[in-house]
């Protein structure tokens, strides 16, 4: 719990066409090497953001070590599900399935919890789109919207406030920044800080569409909505 | 009666110039008495690697879902997709390890391999029910029309083949072959690899 | 010995299945139920080795079941059938596998379209637009490939079912009398006198 409340914070907001998530990493540095995260057969080979199956996004905050374990987990979960009916798993069975795995920790002496609580951004044909949070206790629920992580008593004070009944996917993206750039540590906002994703149908297959955004895309999107880092050398240049 | 002949239905895969083509049939029948004319047997694996699964169709089903599950956990452990070659050996050992009690199927396979200088490199084969590969260089057929797809193969196809052409011959191949076998045909389906894009077309056939 | 037949229509699956329980030469019972209902949305009609038939189509009907009071839907049509058809493929290369061959109709919710798909005990799985079994799919097959229409109402379709039925009493030697007929649609399922 302690190093859930330190960790990059993770906001997750449900519209009615679609759900957003944006994550706050925190292991950064122009040193970092990022070379593993441009080429990757699953996508989402970022830090705090992961693609669970064809149709969940999740994001996570608290021990890294314990994330990529339990990420690990879900995608197999997804895939016996797969195997077992030919679907893909509905989204509150696939938090069911972690949640079991963690409150198993709980209750078994001699091991440590997982110190992690995620999101879970997804798309079944029973709910449609759904939000979905859990906790280390191995704790569920669902959301309209939500944030784990540093900050999220402020960050879950301003979705309330600003959140509105029946929003789409564009507003919802643009609700999500607005409150991720207040509630971040730093002053700017940048693809070097943050990871974005969103969970779609397609227009044509009517299929969930899991799209993790790449770091120039990231910045071309803050651009869009007015929050981007500026360029202070560029400014100070212009003068 | 053979539990290879039971559903009926066969494969065939052909080499060209930097492209790959696989095609089957598209009957499912139980011996004589027809069941469906839309059960494919082929499956896309990754976005460069088909494979075909003639045979009893019940392993078909089967393994089509066991190679989806056994690709994706192979896709999220490396983090990259498969390549045909490495797909073959995984194809082999699945089917070796029920040496003692086999799944009824011959797979096809065709694909391009990623080369390390950035090109591509056309890649068929095919293996017998326990796994036993063989790669070939030209083409590869299997299932209960087999014989006659060896021989019209034989006749038509050349080496170094453009996309088109390549789907001219293997499609005249296999609707001629299926027409003399009675456990094969109902329409076909082909599937042409080229490193930018693969291509399906639905081929419509004798319903005799 | 057993006959049943399947087609979908216009938003409905219908299943008929005949009634007679026979042992060797003897009928020993003419009104007996071969479709389970599995779930509000699910007619299962089954026949083959009797005893396996029972046994498994039971063991089906309660694993469909306890799946929807653990997540309080039911499965989907192409899901649940997913399910059965792996159970009857992993029979069949146990000790002793199950003879069961099955029509599985159901109306997807979700998506609001009727599904059918002819199994058979090999685990063989094929989504169809109508199917039979045992003798009758040598008679009534022929008459679906020149009557069934997809886009056909309810009373079409059961006139289709009845062609196929009047069939099978008028050509095979050893006929059964009666029949069951269920259909399953948005409303759910329902039994009707043909």
């Amino acid at each position: 719990m302690e190093a859930i409340s330190h960790a990059g914070s993770v906001l997750g907001v449900l519209a009615k066409d679609g759900v957003v998530l944006a994550a706050e990493k925190k292991v950064t540095g122009k040193l970092l090497d990022l070379s593993g995260a441009r080429e990757g057969g699953y996508g989402g080979s970022g830090e705090k953001i992961f693609l669970l199956n064809s149709n969940v996004i999740s994001g996570v905050a608290g021990i890294t070590a314990d994330a990529n374990s339990l990420v690990n987990y879900a995608r197999a979960a997804a895939q016996r599900h797969l195997f077992v009916y030919n679907e893909d798993i509905p989204v509150e069975l696939l938090a069911q399935r972690l949640c079991d795995l963690k409150q198993g920790y709980t209750q078994y002496g001699g091991l440590r919890p997982f110190g992690v609580s995620l999101l879970y951004a997804g798309y079944d044909p029973h709910y449609q789109f759904q939000l979905y949070q859990s906790d280390p206790s191995g704790n569920y629920s669902g959301w309209k919207a939500t944030c784990i992580g540093a900050n999220n008593g402020t960050a879950q004070s301003l979705l309330k406030q600003e959140y509105k009944e029946d929003i789409g996917v564009e507003e919802a993206i643009g609700l999500v920044l607005r409150v991720m750039s207040k509630t971040m540590d730093s002053t700017t906002l940048g693809s070097e800080k943050l990871e974005f994703a969103t969970m779609t149908l397609d227009a044509t297959t009517k299929q969930p569409k899991a799209k993790i955004y790449k770091p120039a895309e990231i910045d071309a999107l803050l651009a869009k909505h007015d929050l981007a880092k500026k360029d202070e050398d560029a400014e100070m240049r212009a003068t | 009666m053979s539990i290879m002949e039971y559903n009926g239905g066969s494969v065939i895969a052909m080499v060209g110039k930097d492209c790959v083509a696989i095609a089957s049939d598209l009957r499912l029948g139980n011996q004589a008495l027809g069941i469906a004319s839309d059960f494919e047997k082929i499956f896309p694996m990754t976005d460069r690697v088909y494979l075909g699964l003639p045979g009893l169709a019940t392993d078909v089903t089967t393994l089509r879902e066991q190679f989806r599950y056994r690709l994706n956990m192979y896709t999220i452990k490396e983090e990259r997709e498969i390549e045909p070659e490495t797909f073959a050996h995984l194809v082999s050992s699945t089917l070796y390890e029920r040496r003692f009690g086999p799944y009824f199927i011959e797979p096809v396979m065709a694909g391009l391999q990623r080369l390390p200088n950035g090109g591509y490199k056309p890649f068929i084969a095919a293996t017998d029910l326990i796994g036993c590969i063989n790669f070939a260089k030209d083409f590869v057929v299997a299932g209960t029309a087999s014989s006659k797809l060896f021989g019209v193969a034989e006749g038509l196809w050349e080496p170094d083949l453009e996309p088109e052409d390549l789907f001219e011959t293997i499609a005249q191949t296999l609707l001629n072959a299926v027409d003399r076998d009675a456990y094969s045909g109902w329409g076909a389906v082909v599937h042409v690899i080229t490193k930018d894009k693969a291509i399906k077309r639905v081929l419509k056939g004798r319903m005799d | 010995m057993d006959i049943s037949f399947a087609l979908t229509g216009k938003g409905y699956v219908i299943v008929a299945a005949d009634t007679t329980a026979a042992r060797s030469i003897v009928k020993m019972k003419t009104d007996e139920d071969k479709i389970k209902v599995l779930s509000p949305h699910l007619l299962m009609a089954f026949s083959g080795e009797p005893g396996d038939t029972l046994q498994f189509a039971e063991y089906v009907e309660r694993n469909i079941r306890l799946y929807q009071i653990r997540n309080t839907y039911a499965l989907r049509p192409p899901s649940a059938a997913s399910w059965i058809r792996r159970s009857l493929a992993d029979s069949l290369r146990s000790r002793r596998p199950y003879a069961v061959n099955l029509l599985i109709g159901g109306y997807d919710t979700s998506t609001s379209t009727p599904h059918l798909y002819w199994v058979d005990y090999l685990g063989t799985l094929s989504p169809v637009p109508f199917g039979a079994h045992g003798y009758g799919s040598y008679f009534g097959l022929s008459l679906l490939d020149r009557y069934h229409d997809p886009e056909a109402t309810l009373e079409e379709g059961l006139d289709t079912l009845r062609r196929c039925i009047d069939e099978v009493s008028k050509r095979l030697v050893v006929s059964p009398g009666k029949y069951k007929v269920k259909i399953v649609d948005k409303d759910g399922v329902r039994e009707i006198e043909l």
